[in-house]
């Protein structure tokens, strides 16, 4: 079981001497690394809160590069994975970047290569557990509202006038208002704008 | 002498009689007056029909017209015509037929006028005799003469002595500008004469009846090179002394260039099947050449970086440039066994290990199955006798039916995907290596044609691998042949005989 809890670089591939150097290679960067010789043994281990990148060999025996990247997006893992490929992989590369693949090397590689898309790949990672977390607390705000509430939310959002909310809702205009001032302050919206950017924010990650 | 009594009649009779010649006694007129047994048998004439007469009856009709002057003059003279020397004469029989007679006729001293013994030998057999050696003599001169094969006898001096019109004729020139000229001077490239002579004088040392076969070229009056296959025989006179070689040649130029042409065509086609199996492995061998290549390239990156820092860990530093010079070798042995195979050369038999072969050639194979997902199980026999074997031919006979195995279980699920090698001897000492797969096997309707030429079920293949590897096969006297695998698959059979097989 993974225990670290700071970004790391996992390798997956099932030639020692890649594995090897890949793995000396990052330590020289100053990078936690860990390796595994083959695609199950890294879904064993890995859980899908544990922040870094996956550099990944394309072409493997038993189970194939393609096929833990699948098995990744199934279980929800936002990981970046960064293929490294030989020659003749170009189309297993292409279908890779198709399923969500950060970016792919081919073999051998200079290290500057390396190092820039394990950067990237690692800032991505951060964006997008930092976009994830922030989601969450948005989520756990909208949940904090009452039914009347939300109604009101969904209705601000669509740009209505607090006397035509007071209409369709079939309440006052100073109920409304409550309501509203209710809204902002439990979803700590500074304005409007930022009130609707969240539920798009949402919106976008139920896609 | 003088104390014995002189002789009787009847035992000089007795004596004439038991002679073999014919025995005829004239006097000076020739009238014959001793006519023995001999005689009588030879001419056919009883000696009471000829006693009293002239010899000339007995002679040819030339000869009887001379015969009364020479034997007067003799007479006269005392000069010896034909007396005291023996000729050969025709006589003539009492039916007139004539037959070849060598005479010699002396004179009876003591007595006058002289009197002349005529010895008579009949010749008619001897003739016939000489008569056939000459026949004998003449169709051999014609067989020599006839014969597709040069024929040529040499003295100890290595001069011509014979040659043959097949002889002249590969020569291109004529039979008397050859006769007596050093054969080895005349005809036999420089290069080669000095170690042909030495052979040739060793034959005529040797023991009689053991011909000497020997390869060297003749140089033409054209100034062309013959190759001519010679057989050689040392000669000898009545005594068993060797007097010279005799020498028959086949030009075997024409055929030996055919033979090369064929063999050329035989290994050009080998290489081209050879490159063909080695371009459907490029990916997969890439492949293998990349993983050394990103691994020092990698070490060597780490390096720089670890050395760049003040507080290097020097012992990572010597880790990485320990792997990275095993990769290099890695890369470098993919590399040397891909020349081997790439290479083309001539056939070269050695003895080897089929164990050993196979391992070798699993590097190569393992890129290629990794690519396709394909285990490969080596399951080799041990103590396995060594093999008389062209290695390149034999790996590219096991690569290629590796490479069909692989390509046959392309449709077959991942995981469910392996190759077993196996090597064994059988109970002849034969050794027998087993190609087996899980695949689909092999479709009844092609079975009759699985090792024709171009005859293929594979879309990219060129349908001569399994007929090339048949074809290696036999030339190394074993065979190829195929049988269904349990429960599904193919399985080739490879049986190549060993020393020990051949000898047990």
């Amino acid at each position: 079981m993974i225990t670290k809890s700071q970004p790391t670089v996992f390798v997956v591939d099932d030639d020692e001497a890649v594995r090897g150097s890949l793995k000396l290679l990052l330590k020289s960067l100053g990078l936690p690394v860990m390796t595994f010789p083959s695609a199950p043994e890294f879904l064993a281990a890995y859980r899908p809160e544990q922040a870094g990148c996956l550099i990944l060999d394309i072409r493997m025996p038993g189970m194939s590069g393609l096929e833990l990247q699948q098995q990744l997006n199934v279980r929800g893992a936002v990981i970046p994975v960064v293929f490294i490929s030989g020659h003749g992989d170009i189309p297993m590369a292409v279908e890779a970047m198709q399923h969500g693949a950060f970016d792919f090397l081919q073999k051998p590689f200079r290290d500057q290569d390396l190092i820039d898309r394990v950067q990237k790949a690692m800032e991505r990672d951060a964006v997008s557990r930092d976009q994830l977390r922030e989601l969450g607390h948005i989520r756990e705000r909208l949940n904090s509202l009452t039914a009347r509430e939300r109604e009101v939310l969904g209705l601000m959002t669509l740009g209505k006038q607090n006397k035509v909310m007071a209409g369709e809702l079939g309440v006052s205009q100073r109920t409304v208002e409550i309501h509203r001032a209710r809204v902002m302050e439990k979803m700590e919206a500074r304005s409007l704008a930022q009130l609707v950017r969240m539920m798009i924010e949402l919106e976008h990650q139920g896609d | 002498m003088s104390d014995r009594p002189a002789p009787e009649a009847f035992e000089l009779q007795a004596l004439l009689d038991a002679a073999v010649d014919a025995v005829v006694l004239i006097n000076h007129r020739g009238i014959i007056e001793v006519f023995n047994h001999s005689a009588t048998r030879l001419f056919g004439y009883g000696s009471d029909e000829v006693l009293g007469r002239n010899v000339k009856i007995l002679m040819t009709a030339s000869d009887s017209e001379r015969h009364d002057s020479h034997l007067e003059n003799h007479v006269r003279t005392g000069i010896p015509h034909i007396i005291g020397t023996a000729r050969e004469v025709q006589a003539r029989r009492k039916d007139g037929s004539l037959f070849p007679a060598f005479l010699s006729v002396g004179r009876i001293s003591g007595c006058d006028p002289p009197r002349f013994v005529g010895f008579l030998q009949d010749l008619t057999l001897q003739k016939h005799a000489l008569a056939a050696v000459q026949r004998e003599s003449d169709r051999a001169a014609q067989y020599l003469e006839a014969a597709q094969t040069m024929l040529v006898a040499l003295d100890l001096t290595h001069r011509v002595t014979l040659i043959n019109r097949k002889g002249c004729e590969v020569l291109g020139c004529e039979e008397k500008t050859l006769l007596g000229a050093n054969w080895f001077d005349r005809v036999v490239p420089s290069d080669q004469r000095r170690k042909v002579a030495i052979e040739m004088d060793a034959l005529a040392e040797r023991t009689p009846d053991r011909p000497h076969y020997s390869e060297y070229s003749v140089t033409a009056t054209s100034g062309e090179l013959r190759l001519i296959a010679w057989r050689c025989v040392a000669l000898h006179d009545d005594t068993g002394a060797v007097t010279g070689i005799l020498c028959s040649g086949d030009d075997v130029t024409d055929s030996r260039r055919a033979e090369k042409e064929a063999t050329e065509t035989r290994e050009r086609m080998m290489h081209v099947s050879r490159l063909a199996t080695m371009g459907e492995m490029a990916s997969g061998i890439s492949h293998e050449l990349n993983q050394p290549l990103t691994a020092i390239a990698n070490y060597a990156h780490a390096c720089v970086r670890l050395l760049a820092s003040p507080d290097a860990d020097l012992i990572d530093v010597r880790e990485a440039l320990t792997q990275i010079s095993g990769q290099a070798l890695r890369a470098g042995e993919i590399i040397r066994r891909l020349r081997a195979l790439v290479r083309k050369q001539s056939t070269q038999h050695e003895q080897a290990d089929l164990n050993e072969l196979i391992k070798e050639l699993d590097a190569l194979a393992r890129a290629d199955a990794r690519s396709s997902d394909v285990r490969i199980i080596l399951n080799l026999g041990a103590d396995l006798p060594h093999v008389s074997l062209d290695r390149i031919q034999i790996q590219q006979v096991l690569l290629n039916l590796l490479r069909n195995s692989i390509d046959a279980l392309e449709s077959i699920p991942c995981g469910h995907r392996e190759v077993t090698i196996c090597t064994a001897t059988d109970g002849a000492g034969d050794v027998i290596v087993e190609i087996a797969d899980t695949g689909t096997g092999i479709a009844v309707d092609i079975l009759p044609h699985l090792f024709t030429p171009f005859a293929t079920n594979k879309a990219l293949g060129t349908g001569l691998g399994l007929a090339i590897s048949r074809t290696i096969v036999e030339a190394h006297r074993g065979r190829l042949e195929y049988r269904a695998n349990k429960p599904r698959g193919a399985v080739f059979i490879v049986t190549l005989p060993s020393e020990q097989g051949i000898s047990g």
